[in-house]
């Protein structure tokens, strides 16, 4: 059988280090590890060369090389023999392997010292499979489901949500269903810091919806701040991504800073970036506790249904400008008597409720403004248009992102199981429901 | 050629990777299972016939050879070069080698590697002892100092 480029994508993982053999132009060979091999196409692979000056050399003295690379999944080895085709030194191509070994060399703790210089590119002249000592290992090889067809269903339900709490459960609920991935979270760009904020998650208790990535920082900030999907396949070997600070400090009353959830045994993560008109929405971030958990085709299924919802969520702002009839609000339990004590603090808008801390920013300002109405005017049913035309919210102007803030606001106050909770009337409005007497202080 | 230090590093359950190349300059890529030093200027090393016949084919026709040696903990590498020879390996050679190969996987395991992953890498079937008159020393830990040559029999 014809081994083909294709069938050794668990080798170009970056997992199992490859080999690379040289020779110079007198025939004196050399051999090195390789920390990143990737495939350009169904004839060519691209080898970074960070470190390995003699390797480069040989090849433009002499052009031919063989590789060895491993099957991340079974060890299984395959020779390539290897013809020196070309050197990349910028270009799409060159940006992409320089995300990839970055990503890489954090894999294998050796970020401090990856830096891509430039890409050499060989056509394959031949592909064999090396004998080996042990029977091959097919088992471990899940039956995956058609990702062509689980993209097609997620994006249906994506598109068919009318408003941004039902885009954001359509995507995560359909990765969980249709791509068996339980675990994953949404993040929304608000443009007015360099950081993403978590709007939605599945599979993680507590949710970490409000937790917040500086653009750069581990996977989920580095799709981020470069609109490039990031990813890891083998974490059993690395310092995990994230800081082990923010997860001794779960005191978010105390610290203001919701924390950032994970998997303790996750071995593969992604993060997608999600990209309408070349701005950075967004990450959709997915993790798994198996190794090369995610192949090229969940990579592409991913980007389609994160792009979707990305398109989705932006729809559902522009449609909230015009507010539709408003549904009968909900009957609200008034005034049972128990005192509800919200503080807000301006320095940085940040609002507790009898003692919690639920949120701060832009969606604390929208929470004590509503809140404000209330107390003067009695008023529970607002539309997202008068909130925008009010400046003093001090919205920021360009694309205020309102119908994910408020989003993000609601899912705090039912995660906290607050007194004050916030209901989707329809498309545009919102109601605002409240059990007892509120007591609105500054601090 | 080799000091303590290195003859020990050579010795310990570190990856050994080999290079040659045929009349043609075209290289070709094998393993190690196994090596140890025989004086100041010479290594043994095992390799299987079986699994690399191109580089024990190369070895018996030119002798050229570049052996990589790795540590998977943290990546402290050397790389020698020099003249080999080769002939079929002994039986205490070849326990040697078995000895290495239990010792190389138990330090893989440790990395977090599952056994079955590294089977396929370590072989002895068909064992030829390769001697290497080494001639010259690189440094090639990833880093600023990659790729430069620590000795040479010229220096």
């Amino acid at each position: 059988m014809t081994i083909t480029l294709r069938d050794l994508e668990a080798c170009f993982e970056g997992v199992i280090p490859s080999i690379i053999a040289t020779a110079d132009a007198e025939g004196v060979p050399n051999i090195s590890y390789l920390s990143h091999v990737s495939m350009v196409d169904d004839e060519h692979v691209a080898l970074s060369n960070q470190f390995f000056a003699k390797t480069a050399a040989n090849i433009r003295l002499n052009p031919k090389a063989t590789l060895v690379v491993v099957d991340g999944l079974t060890g299984a080895q395959f020779r390539l023999q290897l013809a020196f085709a070309y050197t990349l030194e910028d270009g799409a191509l060159f940006d992409r392997l320089a995300q990839e070994v970055a990503a890489g060399g954090a894999q294998v703790g050796l970020s401090d010292v990856m830096r891509l210089r430039c890409v050499d590119v060989f056509r394959v002249v031949a592909i064999e499979a090396v004998p080996s000592p042990v029977e091959a290992v097919d088992a471990p090889r899940r039956p995956r489901p058609d990702r062509l067809f689980a993209a097609e269903n997620i994006v249906a339900a994506v598109a068919a949500a009318a408003d941004a709490g039902g885009v954001v459960d359509a995507l995560l609920e359909g990765i969980s269903a249709h791509l068996g991935f339980g675990h994953a979270m949404l993040f929304q760009s608000y443009g007015e810091k360099a950081q993403i904020t978590a709007i939605g998650s599945t599979g993680y208790v507590p949710s970490g919806i409000g937790a917040e990535v500086p653009f750069g920082e581990g996977l989920i900030g580095s799709a981020a701040a470069s609109g490039r999907t990031v990813k890891v396949s083998d974490m059993s070997r690395i310092r995990r991504f994230g800081s082990a600070v923010r997860h001794s400090s779960p005191d978010e009353n105390r610290t203001r800073e919701i924390v950032l959830p994970g998997m303790a045994d996750a071995m593969s993560q992604i993060a997608v970036p999600l990209l309408v008109q070349g701005h950075v929405e967004g990450v959709l971030f997915v993790e798994s506790d198996r190794r090369l958990a995610f192949t090229r085709e969940d990579e592409a299924a991913l980007a389609i249904v994160a792009r979707q919802a990305a398109v989705s969520l932006a729809l559902c702002e522009r449609m909230s400008f015009d507010p539709e009839a408003a549904l009968p609000a909900h009957t609200v339990p008034v005034a049972d008597g128990s005192r509800v004590d919200v503080a807000h603090h301006p320095f940085d808008d940040s609002v507790f409720i009898n003692g919690d801390y639920v949120i701060k920013g832009v969606a604390g300002r929208l929470l004590v403004h509503m809140l404000h109405h209330y107390l003067e005017g009695g008023r529970r049913e607002f539309t997202n248009r008068e909130i925008r035309l009010d400046t003093s919210l001090r919205l920021p102007d360009y694309k205020d992102n309102l119908e994910t803030r408020l989003l993000l606001l609601r899912r705090r106050l039912d995660e906290k199981h607050l007194p004050i909770r916030l209901l989707q009337l329809g498309r545009g409005k919102i109601g605002l429901a409240v059990e007892g007497e509120v007591r609105l202080t500054r601090r | 050629m080799l000091d303590h230090e290195l003859a020990a590093f050579i010795e310990s359950p570190v990856m050994q990777i080999i290079g040659t190349a045929d009349a043609d300059r075209r290289p070709e890529v094998g393993r190690g299972v196994g090596a140890w030093p025989l004086d100041g200027r010479r290594i043994a090393l095992v390799v299987s016939a079986w699994q690399w016949p191109g580089t024990i084919a190369n070895l018996r026709a030119n002798g050229m050879v570049a052996v990589t040696f790795s540590r998977p903990a943290d990546y402290v590498t050397y790389q020698i070069k020099g003249k080999a020879e080769v002939r079929d390996a002994a039986a205490d050679e070849i326990d040697r080698s078995e000895r290495y190969m239990v010792a190389m996987v138990s330090a893989l395991m440790r990395l977090g590697l599952a056994p079955e992953i590294i089977a396929p890498w370590l072989s002895h079937r068909d064992a030829r002892l390769v001697t290497i008159d080494v001639a010259s020393v690189y440094v090639q830990t990833p880093g600023a100092k990659a790729g430069s040559k620590l000795r040479s029999v010229s220096t």
